[in-house]
């Protein structure tokens, strides 16, 4: 592994004064689950290490005024058996539960996953549907941006050099909301996306019809992307058919634009991304738009 | 390098130690500790030979750097049982044949130690996906199954 110098904050106040210090040359490091194996491949540019992981205020889960906290050092664990997260956060949850191995879940933290900002990240896709807000902060302030404006490109964010990010929340979801995050890996545990799609729909009163409608795809761009189109048909239509479903799903060969790597070519990534989103919108659809039990 | 002070709890023994930072956990267990129990095998959180329980989880220790090991309390295979006194996983996994080349078994049983802590009586569903961070080259993973099984039943008499 790299040689470099190991910085350890055990406040918030102490870890914003040191990334004020060796900005630029300082990286942040939580459960290191990725950052580990970046190390070991000699992918990381920084001199200097900075162990977060033993700041308590960075760690937990609450609830404020409808509002759900989660602290950007929780586990993918805590989050999965924090009470109520089933219902009141039920695609982020599913969105932890698809994360790599028992083992990778106990430490990889939801902080970790957003700030390294792959575009396979399985909670991204969730907390953009979420409507998650994430606030960042520094020495000198703080300021909250919406988890949409967070990614620049692949690996890459707004986040400045002295800015840590110190908070995730977003709205509890409500009776008439329903949605689901859909992970396609190569093998069931251990496998990164080779693309997801995560949706949420708010229920109109009149049946098989939304007001609003949140889709969003992971793996498919160069960062997680919003589906537009899609949503506009899911709120401009009667949504009360298979057929239906089926065309509003293939609206998201637009919306795509995935490169062929690896793991998938791009034709594979686009149909599976059509199908991940029909499959999904055709369970709710069988069960009435209910959530399942 | 620089070396780091590190304090922790091995098998419930107390350990004080003078490491680089760029080593691992796994490291820290297999050559300062000689505890060589713990396997190594891909080293970068794919294969789950290197798992141990890391304040009451289990963890890949390949992917813990040794100053995050700080204060932290550590199970081993060792800790587990040794050959006097087996844990009931160890001896079902004996008993079921579910070892083979065995270098996926000390992690296998950490897993399942695990899994049996939050979940004594599982599905098969619920072992597979207990076991999902575990790859085992030899056995086809049926037979481990049935050891994680047996261990629950054996443990489940016990108490
Ligand atoms: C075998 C394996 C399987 C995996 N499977 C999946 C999977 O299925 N799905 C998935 O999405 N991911 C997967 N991952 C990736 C990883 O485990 C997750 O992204 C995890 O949540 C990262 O959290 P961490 O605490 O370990 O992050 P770290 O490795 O500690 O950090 C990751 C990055 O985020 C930055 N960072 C961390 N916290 C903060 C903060 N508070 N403020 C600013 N920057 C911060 C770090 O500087 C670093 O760049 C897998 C990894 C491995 C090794
Ligand atoms: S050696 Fe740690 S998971 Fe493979
Ligand atoms: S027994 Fe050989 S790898 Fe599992």
């Amino acid at each position: 592994m790299k040689e470099f110098n190991y910085l350890r904050a055990d406040t918030l106040s102490e870890a914003l004064e040191m990334l004020e210090e060796f900005q630029g040359n300082v990286k942040v490091l939580a459960a290191g689950t990725d950052l580990v194996v970046r190390l070991k491949g000699d992918m990381v540019k920084e001199e200097n290490i900075l162990d977060i992981s033993r700041i308590k205020e960075l760690k937990g889960i609450f609830t404020e005024n409808g509002i759900i906290h989660i602290l950007p050092l929780t586990t993918h664990t805590e989050i999965l058996e924090y009470p109520d997260m089933k219902t009141a956060a039920q695609i982020l949850y599913d969105a932890c539960k698809s994360v790599g191995s028992p083992q990778i879940r106990n430490r990889g933290t939801l902080g970790g996953n957003v700030a390294n900002a792959s575009p396979a990240g399985d909670t991204i896709p969730a907390l953009f549907v979420q409507e998650a807000k994430l606030k960042l902060k520094s020495k000198s302030g703080e300021r909250v941006i919406s988890v949409e404006d967070f990614f620049t490109g692949p690996g890459r964010t707004v986040l400045k050099p002295d800015e840590l990010l110190v908070d995730i929340y977003f709205p509890a979801m409500s009776d008439d909301e329903v949605g689901f995050f859909k992970k396609l890996g190569q093998r069931n545990a251990l496998a990164i996306s080779v693309v997801s799609v995560a949706a949420k729909l708010k229920k109109s009163t009149e049946p098989n019809k939304f007001d609003k409608a949140f889709v969003a795809f992971g793996s498919v761009a160069p960062t997680v992307i919003r589906g537009n189109r899609v949503e506009n048909a899911l709120m401009d239509s009667v949504v009360d058919s298979r057929e239906k479903i089926r065309y509003i799903a293939q609206l998201a060969w637009r919306e795509v634009s995935p490169i062929s790597d690896v793991r998938a070519s791009l034709k594979y990534r686009q149909d599976m991304s059509i199908n991940l989103l029909y499959e999904g919108l055709l369970e709710l659809y069988k069960n009435g738009w209910n959530r399942r039990s | 390098m620089k070396e780091i002070e590190i304090s922790l709890t091995v098998n419930n023994k107390p350990y004080k130690l003078s490491v680089p930072a760029n080593i691992t956990l796994l490291d820290v267990l297999r050559e300062k500790l000689k505890l060589t129990g713990t396997k190594e095998g891909c080293g970068k959180g794919e294969c789950g030979a290197c798992t141990v329980m890391f304040n009451g989880r289990s963890a890949n220790s390949c992917l813990i750097l040794a100053p995050q090991a700080d204060g932290a309390e550590v199970i081993t295979i060792e800790g587990l049982g040794n050959l006097e006194n087996m844990h009931p996983i160890q001896e079902a996994f004996v008993e079921e044949g579910a070892i083979q080349c065995g270098f996926c078994t000390p992690g296998m049983e950490m897993s399942s130690f695990y899994l049996l802590t939050k979940n004594p009586n599982p599905t098969e569903e619920e072992i597979r996906e207990g076991i999902s961070g575990n790859l085992c080259r030899c056995t086809g993973y049926m037979k481990i199954i049935k050891a994680i099984e047996k261990a629950s039943q054996k443990l489940n008499e016990k108490h």
